[in-house]
């Protein structure tokens, strides 16, 4: 079997995607980064390799997310590409005629706008997460409930309560008074949800025109709590497609057999799991500008650097892909 | 031993640097400018200014830091107004005051005042003010004002010929040539409109142009565009926009929105930059408006996580390309139906429309 393999490294969760030549999806792995993504990136490998059938060749290789470059310089990867494109090509390529994607991650959400089946305009969270997985993730822990009956339980609440949803610290504060004074876990939780949409349409969707269809992506796609508060906000149906946690990595996939339709591949093998690998760092001292610079080793030899603004680092090494 | 004036790489520095290094040096003064941003210089700075000002002054504040015991004099020109029935953002007038209320044992400052609000107000009244504290002789002040108006003029047409002030100002002689054809290597054309100081300090802007040149786009700013061009552009405000650095913003992201060879503009904004924010809005308005091009908005801040910047950057350029690619296709169909349409009227295939069309 031949496929493509695509790789998204995100702040919370790392991602893979095993492609057929046809463009649908062979198999997939969601796992948690835990603040490893060199080894959530082998180990998710190593669980790849074992699902697959032995005689299984990778003929391309892309990986997306903010931890992209890493793991781009790990596997050989044939593209490296940001997220707001992987995650644009596989949605359209998933919802034919989609003309909005909301998608919230771990630590960053964004919505893409697309008309004619191309991005017409992007926008992303700023300096705040409010609403994002991460924040959800620590709520449900301190309500000690599952994140997996998060929404669920959202979705049988009669009266959401309402809630500050401006700043997550504020939010977490009202939340903690509304259950002081009684109200249950069902309603505070809908009413969460209600107030994550409303902060998310007022900042990162800000003056954007949402049409239909809309397709909701990204690990809070899962929860049924934020998709009907989505839905209640906008009243629009909205879409959640099949591989709504991999969409990155799906659309890293998709570049991947693009980029590969003339040249080889520069995939390294699944040998790549046994390696070792390690990504250390220090504070350059050529100016006062006392850049830290990333180095990435690989059996005690550096095969990669960046973080320098000058070059004086990484231009040391031949690379194909330059990362400023 | 001849005097020592320093001028803070900061602020207006970009826009004046070359007519006033002429002035001075014309009277015999040496310059001498404060070193390129670095972090160490940008928390000086932060340290040393109140938590209201924005990034630009606190930045600035930091420049006149790595001056101070280098020179004689610092020059701080207190600007009010650089044209008529228009002003420079309040915080520059304020900035000499700033400088010698928090920094201490800052030498004497050159802090005249150049305020061209009112009808017949001049430059040379400033110039005089400040040449005074240097000689004695009027004509020879005169003569460095002339050579500072002519060293300003040779600036402006090197930026208008598409050298970017970043490039020109650290020279006195900004005489680059095949700059044009240099800057044109690129697949796409991006206009990036921001303040001089934010577009390039090559710290604060993390480099900015330089990604995008190294992603294969051309880079366009407010400064490439005449004076009188930008102005004229900003009238379709239904109000004058007072404010000078503003105007010309406006007016630039209008002209390059209308300008069929300019794929996608990007607005820098600094955090907490009042003047920003709302051209920012204006901006916004009128590409949502009237242009179909593609527009990113960036704020700066003195964070120096580069991520978040890339991706965008990135992410951008890609929907540049991806829409420019759609419309080249879109029109190279029109050009085949037109030249079907040639051949079925005339009846035989017209040979240029065919060339044309096979391209």
């Amino acid at each position: 079997m031949y496929g493509y393999l695509g790789i998204d490294v995100g702040s919370v969760s790392t991602n893979l995607v095993f492609m057929g030549e046809d463009g649908t999806v062979k198999h997939s792995i969601y796992l948690r980064t835990r603040g490893k993504p060199i080894e959530a990136v082998q180990r998710g490998l190593k669980m790849l390799k074992e699902a697959l059938p032995p005689q299984t060749k990778i003929t391309g290789v892309g990986t997306t997310g903010s931890g992209r470059h890493l793991a781009g310089v790990i596997t050989g990867a044939d593209i490296i590409k940001n997220e707001i494109t992987t995650h644009a090509i596989a949605a359209s390529n998933v919802v034919p005629g989609v003309q909005t994607i909301l998608e919230i991650g771990g630590q960053d959400s964004k919505i893409i706008i697309l008309r004619n089946g191309v991005v017409a305009d992007f926008a992303m969270n700023t300096v705040c997460a409010a609403g994002t997985g991460s924040f959800l993730d620590q709520q449900a822990a301190r309500l000690n409930i599952d994140i997996e009956e998060f929404g669920p339980l959202a979705l049988r609440s009669r009266v959401p309560v309402q809630i500050a949803g401006r700043c997550a610290v504020f939010a977490e504060s009202d939340m903690i008074h509304k259950q002081q004074m009684g109200y249950n876990v069902e309603d505070i939780l809908a009413g969460l949800c209600d107030a994550l949409v409303r902060n998310y349409l007022n900042n990162v969707g800000k003056g954007k025109e949402i049409l239909p269809p809309v397709v909701f992506q990204g690990g809070v796609a899962a929860n049924v709590g934020m998709k009907r508060a989505f839905e209640k906000a906008l009243d629009m149906e909205i879409h959640v497609p099949p591989y709504f946690n991999v969409m990155g990595a799906l659309g890293a996939a998709m570049l991947a057999r693009e980029a590969t339709s003339r040249k080889n591949t520069g995939f390294r093998g699944f040998g790549i799991v046994d390696r070792d690998f390690y990504a250390g760092g220090f504070a350059c001292d050529g100016c006062p500008n006392v850049c830290e610079v990333v180095e990435i080793t690989e059996s005690g030899r550096v095969i990669a650097r960046w973080g320098d603004r000058c070059g004086r680092w990484s231009g040391l090494l031949e690379q194909k892909e330059k990362i400023s | 031993m001849s005097l020592k004036v320093g001028i803070p790489r900061a602020l207006l520095y970009y826009y004046y640097f070359p007519q006033w290094a002429a002035f001075f040096n014309h009277l015999g003064v040496q310059v001498v400018v404060s070193r390129e941003t670095t972090r160490g210089l940008l928390e000086k700075g932060l340290r040393s200014t109140v938590d209201e000002a924005c990034l630009p002054v606190k930045l600035a504040v930091g420049h006149v830091l790595d001056l101070r015991d280098r020179v004689d004099y610092i020059f701080l020109p207190r600007l009010v107004s650089m044209a008529r029935r228009e002003y420079i953002c309040p915080k520059f007038l304020g900035f000499p005051d700033m400088v010698r209320n928090t920094i201490d044992g800052i030498g004497p400052l050159i802090d005249c005042n150049l305020d061209l609000y009112r009808k017949n107000s001049s430059q040379y009244d400033f110039f005089y003010a400040v040449g005074k504290m240097f000689t004695r002789n009027p004509v020879k002040i005169r003569r460095a004002y002339h050579a500072s108006l002519e060293a300003l003029r040779r600036h402006c047409l090197a930026m208008e010929s598409g050298a970017l002030a970043g490039e020109t100002a650290p020279e006195t002689t900004p005489a680059h040539q095949n700059r044009t054809g240099e800057a044109r290597a690129g697949d796409v054309n991006v206009a990036v409109i921001g303040h001089p100081y934010n577009l390039y300090d090559r710290f604060i802007s993390m480099n900015l142009i330089k990604r995008l040149k190294e992603n294969g786009a051309n880079v366009l700013t407010a400064e490439q565009l005449p004076e009188q061009m930008a102005r004229r552009e900003a009238q379709r405000l239904p109000k004058k926009l007072f404010w000078t650095l503003n105007q010309r913003m406006i007016g630039a992201a209008y002209h390059y929105f209308e300008r069929p060879d300019v794929h996608g503009v990007i607005h820098v904004a600094s955090f907490g930059c009042g003047p920003d924010s709302m051209t920012g809005e204006l901006i916004e308005r009128y590409a949502r408006k009237w242009s179909r091009k593609p527009l990113l908005i960036l704020t700066l801040d003195e964070h120096t996580g580069e991520a978040g910047m890339v991706t965008r950057l990135e992410a951008f350029l890609d929907m540049v390309r991806w829409r420019r690619n759609l419309a080249d296709a879109a029109a190279a169909t029109t050009t085949k139906i037109i030249a079907k349409k040639a051949e079925e009227t005339t009846g035989a295939p017209d040979t240029s429309t065919g060339v044309f069309a096979a391209k």
